[in-house]
């Protein structure tokens, strides 16, 4: 596809009652140098949550001979891609002493940053940097947006669990140890600030060509605010200074891509696509408040943003540990009353469909990308992509075996199709994705000893 | 709609800020009188505290030295403290030895107590335990170690504006709805949070800052409006000095977004910005457009920051005028100051306490303080959740958005009434009347009087209702989307309204065993409860929690009064309450909580104080709590006295910057 016959294009995406039109996106393409193509498409790296831990008996193969002939009974819906995943049991979670009273609290913000709260700060954000953002601070750079943070449900759930700060019930991300990454819960807001709202076919986000002087000089002007502040309050307006600069930064990157689109436009440059990659899938904001609807639509902007290189690093809390209902499934309660069970079967089974639910919604995020061609192969083939829970058995809080599953070929760099043992922990696993995506690490994350070879494709 | 489900943006969590214990009346009466005038409001410093708080001090040191170091030595330190090494289940005495009071061993010193008083820890197995005596010094010793605190308003910690202040901020700055701020990501309160801003933010603070500008003053080059006229003033004449008309524009502009005089540095900062905009060819009124922008996203603007002066004098200073106004401002309407705050701060006359006790009764019945309901009393009522609740269609198809808007509603004005109307707090458990319209009066069984959707004030004849023990709102957010939860329900009792500290439940909580299962078939769901009863590690909590949560079990899970429960049985809603007082009826349980008047007050008391401080209490916190529940004592504590005592307090009027 060439850029001419793409330009004007208008994509109008009918939801019930919404129309959207879709900006230029193929000229999003990556922007690695001069408008030059990169030799192969970048590592994606994305992460999707479900709180409380699964039915264990449903979750886990039974052997490795017959993870692909007969796949256990949650990850049915994965089975056309199943060649592509990797599940791996043997991987622990942090041990949460001294907070034996925190579970919930823990398992959405131990999940990326390996890492126990500050024990001596319990009551603030003190914890540590979390992969996904380590992963953004090295590919963030080359995309308007260093990373996304997607959520079905605001992050405002009030619960004191060991005087934890509340905060660390329903953050995962965190882009340094005192700093949270809160997630946009809106699809519409997501689609704007990925695309702008401009309803203009072909426009590029819009900005005002003076914001990046003007901020320039603003940060500048907080020099003399900072004099006068402790040295904690110093810290904190250095991060709000230096997220003004990162927006500084978005700017320049979609001035840049402007500039590039121009050129295209007139024929001076090449593309950055290849003719034969698939067209940028179209999103439809569905009206209702139905939960596989909206957990949908997310997957489908987590697609798009990786499909037009907006972003190289998501992550998407599917719900938080805060009593979401599945009204739909039919179950009238709340997920967490459900997963203390006390093995009765029949609420087992709502678990362990609930459960299956998830996976369903990862199935069908994974399966899109699968379906969309990128250089030599499809989108899924470039992204790491790993669905996971940080309990694995809710109804006692266990932590022995985190339950999760990759999908998606890194860019060559996993070897997939297979279910592995291990013995290694959740910090150790992280390393072993953030390695598969070439990001160089200087310090171990969290717990972390080593790397998890086995899942590697060149060990 | 899928959207952002709205919430509150809460300024501070209010829960686990229960103080350590109390201290006895006598005591706290007998300095609390003396020192009333002088800490109280704001006039003294650090070096000025009264001898009685120096002299209170002294005893409690004495009595950690004399008594309580050698219990520590003799029963705990083998396995709590003598090196780093012994620190046993995360607990260690090291450094109290040097620092008893400080901050972070409260809850270890909380703990501490509650396990000697139930003879947990020394643990029954070790060699030396000890006497009944020694016991109780120790348990006696705990809730006076607030007196080893020196007088201290806590350290000042930098605010931004969380998303409905910065949403009221800007509709009073120009004139744009609040809900231009819709897009920002929902917040938890809570320290440290509150004060970082990622690039998500930033990047909607600036997304923001243009469509409000866009929507205030119409899109960039269009003829000025009203309010651009006001904020900007008439384009200067041509041929006149352009430039320095416009910095009078932005010497003013600065004054409103900063709330406080801007300094010249400042102001040369924003010039430049001026002559930006002049050099790509904006004309005035766009260029202070842009100048307008940037104070949008200026850390002076988002954050509430202190007034730029020499170096503090001390380690303690009391705020300059402007920082109070703000202070006071964002505590009571969750928005900037007024013309006529700003205009007593301008002339120093703000810290004088009359003209702040009269501030403060003034702003308490201007319409602005609705944001207290939406600020403070829907995270202490636990209201934030219920909109976003889902209860089962099939159970109760007619909790429909509209009701819930109704029963928040009801909340809402017992609160607005409660508040200005300066009633005792006592109202929100006895109030003999409340509010409702058809569909909330439906639930109330009051149908036939009650007719149309306008909210209005019913009396109400049955003792059963009224106050929030009996009120719908709080009865659906106290349940799960499919029943009642008679533990929630007792928790919600026991922490919110009488400020008890309710242990979460244990990890790993074991199963209820296979014979308790089978017997548990048929079982009411009090039988059920009561089964956690049975076993001790549940026990020492559900013995405390349910009962109270089972007088309440008359209400269903939205609030309609029922006589049977989910499987035919009927409901039986007798319980006790921790001190052994029975009750048979929610009316009956009602009484008992009204006449816990005091313990509401100082819960109450407690909860305002972190909202307005946005902090967690500290030791010197409940020194001030005990003298604000002394002076408000006399008058059966009123609610609109109590915020005016905690806007006048020390620690609220000082800040520590060291």
């Amino acid at each position: 596809m060439t850029t001419s016959t793409t330009i004007g294009r208008r994509a109008c995406l009918k939801g019930v009652g919404v129309s959207l039109a879709l900006p230029l996106l193929d000229s999003l393409g990556w922007a690695a140098g001069q408008g030059s193509r990169p030799a192969k498409p970048p590592v994606r790296l994305g992460f999707m949550y479900m709180p409380h831990g699964v039915i264990m008996d449903q979750f886990w193969p039974k052997d490795p001979e017959t993870f692909l002939s007969d796949p256990p009974p949650a990850l049915e819906s994965l089975r056309p891609v199943l060649r592509r995943c990797l599940m791996v049991k043997g991987v622990s979670g942090v041990p949460i002493a001294p907070y034996n009273g925190g579970p919930h609290a823990l398992e959405l913000s131990t999940w990326l940053t390996a890492t126990l709260p500050n024990p001596k700060n319990r009551g603030k954000i003190d914890i540590a940097i979390s992969a996904d953002q380590i992963a953004a601070n090295h590919v963030g750079g080359q995309t308007s947006l260093p990373s996304l943070e997607l959520a079905t449900m605001p992050q405002t759930h009030k619960e004191n669990q060991e005087g934890l700060h509340e905060g660390y019930y329903s953050h995962c991300s965190y882009r340094s140890a005192t700093q949270v990454m809160p997630a946009e819960i809106n699809p519409r807001n997501v689609l704007n600030r990925l695309f702008g709202k401009s309803a203009k076919p072909g426009a590029l986000l819009r900005h005002d060509p003076l914001d990046r002087g003007m901020l320039d000089l603003v940060i500048g002007g907080a020099s003399d605010l900072r004099k006068r502040l402790a040295q904690d309050d110093q810290r904190k307006l250095d991060e709000y200074l230096d997220s003004v600069r990162a927006v500084e930064r978005r700017i320049a990157a979609i001035e840049d891509r402007q500039k590039d689109a121009a050129l295209q436009k007139a024929g001076i440059a090449p593309g950055s696509r290849d003719s034969s990659d698939s067209p940028p899938i179209e999103i439809k904001i569905p009206v209702g408040d139905k939960r596989s609807e909206y957990m949908r639509v997310m997957c489908d902007l987590n697609v798009l943003a990786f499909q037009t290189d907006t972003t190289r690093v998501s992550t998407y809390i599917g719900s938080t540990p805060n009593g979401v209902t599945y009204p739909e499934l039919g179950i009238a309660g709340e997920h967490h009353s459900y997963t203390h069970h006390q093995n009765r079967a029949e609420t087992m089974a709502k678990v362990a469909g609930i459960t299956a639910f998830n996976i369903s919604q990862f199935a069908y995020m994974v399966k899109r990308m699968a379906a969309l061609k990128e250089g030599e192969g499809t989108l899924l083939d470039n992204c790491i992509m790993m669905w996971g829970s940080g309990l694995e058995d809710g109804n006692s809080h266990t932590r022995q075996n985190l339950p999760f599953i990759i999908a998606g070929g890194g860019g060559g760099s996993l070897r997939t199709g297979r279910f592995l043992s291990a013995n290694a922990n959740q910090g150790d696993l992280l390393m072993t994705l953030l390695a598969c995506m070439g990001v160089p690490i200087d310090r171990p994350i969290g717990i972390a000893t080593k790397r998890i070879d086995a899942m590697m494709s060149n060990s | 709609m899928i959207g952002p489900m709205v919430s509150v943006a809460p300024r501070f969590r209010l829960s686990g800020i229960r103080a350590l214990g109390r201290a006895p009346a006598g005591l706290s009466a007998l300095v609390a009188l003396a020192c009333l005038a002088s800490a109280w409001h704001g006039r003294a410093s650090a070096a000025g505290e009264d001898k009685a708080g120096q002299a209170r001090r002294a005893a409690a040191m004495k009595t950690f030295r004399e008594q309580i170091t050698p219990f520590l030595n003799n029963y705990c330190v083998e396995c709590h403290g003598r090196n780093n090494r012994a620190k046993q289940g995360g607990v260690s005495f090291a450094g109290a030895f040097q620092r008893p009071g400080a901050g972070e061993l409260r809850k270890q010193w909380q703990l501490s107590m509650v396990n000697v008083k139930e003879h947990v820890m020394p643990p029954p197995d070790a060699a030396k335990q000890p006497t009944d005596e020694e016991r109780g010094k120790f348990i006696a010793w705990v809730p006076e170690i607030k007196y080893l605190n020196p007088q201290d308003p806590g350290l000042f910690v930098l605010r931004r504006l969380n998303k409905v202040e910065y949403g009221n901020t800007l509709r009073d700055l120009l004139g744009v709805d609040p809900s231009v701020a819709g897009k920002l990501p929902d917040e938890v309160p809570g320290e440290g949070y509150l004060n970082t801003i990622s690039p998500l933010q930033t990047e909607q603070f600036l997304a923001i800052a243009n469509e409000a500008l866009d929507i205030a003053l119409g899109p960039a080059g269009a003829p000025a409006n009203n309010a651009l006229e006001k904020l900007f003033g008439e384009a200067p004449p041509k041929g006149s000095d352009g430039r320095e008309a416009a910095g009078k524009v932005v010497r003013a502009l600065a004054r409103k977004a900063y709330r406080r005089p801007a300094t010249d540095d400042e102001i040369g900062v924003l010039m430049r910005v001026l002559d930006l905009g002049a050099a790509n060819g904006l004309d005035h009124h766009g260029s202070l457009r842009l100048v307008l922008k940037a104070l949008l996203v200026s850390p002076q603007f988002l954050f509430i920051t202190p007034a730029p002066s020499s170096p503090p004098a001390g380690p303690i200073v009391p705020l300059d005028d402007h920082h109070l106004a703000s202070r006071l401002s964002y505590f009571l309407w969750s928005t900037l100051p007024d013309a006529e705050l700003l205009a007593l701060a301008d002339a120093g006359k703000l810290r004088e306490p009359s003209a702040l006790r009269a501030q403060v009764r003034r702003m308490l019945a201007d319409p602005r303080s609705a944001a207290l309901f939406d600020g403070f009393g829907v995270q202490w009522l636990r209201l934030g959740g219920l909109k976003g609740m889902r209860f089962d269609p099939a159970k109760f198809p007619e909790m429909t958005p509209a009701l819930r808007m109704a029963m928040i509603d009801e909340a809402r004005m017992l609160f607005e009434e409660i508040v200005r109307g300066n009633l005792a707090v006592s109202a929100f458990i006895g109030s003999g009347h409340t509010y409702m319209n058809e569909s909330l009066a439906k639930l109330y069984g009051l149908e036939k009087t009650v007719t149309g959707p306008r909210m209005r004030k019913v009396r109400l004849q049955d003792a059963n209702r009224g106050g929030i023990l009996g009120m719908p709102a709080i009865l659906a957010a106290t349940s799960f989307p499919d029943r009642t939860s008679a533990v929630k329900r007792g928790v919600w009792v026991l922490e919110q309204v009488l400020g008890e500290h309710v242990p979460p439940a244990p990890a790993n909580v074991p199963a209820l065993d296979k014979q308790d299962r089978k017997d548990g078939k048929g079982l009411t769901l009090r039988q059920r409860t009561e089964m956690h009863r049975a076993n001790s590690v549940c026990a020492n909590c559900h013995k405390i929690m349910d009962p109270i949560g089972f007088g309440l079990e008359r209400f269903d899970a939205i609030g309609r009064w029922r006589d049977k429960d989910d499987s035919g049985a009927p409901i039986d809603s007798k319980g006790e309450m921790p001190d052994g007082k029975r009750f048979e009826t929610p009316g009956e349980l009602k009484a008992i909580i009204a006449s816990r008047g005091e313990d509401l007050a100082r819960n109450l008391a407690g909860k305002w104080l972190a909202y307005a401080l946005c902090r967690q209490l500290e030791g010197y916190d409940e020194i001030v709590l005990d003298q604000l529940m002394e002076s408000l004592a006399r008058d059966g504590y009123r609610m609109g006295d109590l915020i005016t005592g905690i806007a006048t307090s020390y620690p609220f009027t000082h800040r520590r910057v060291k």
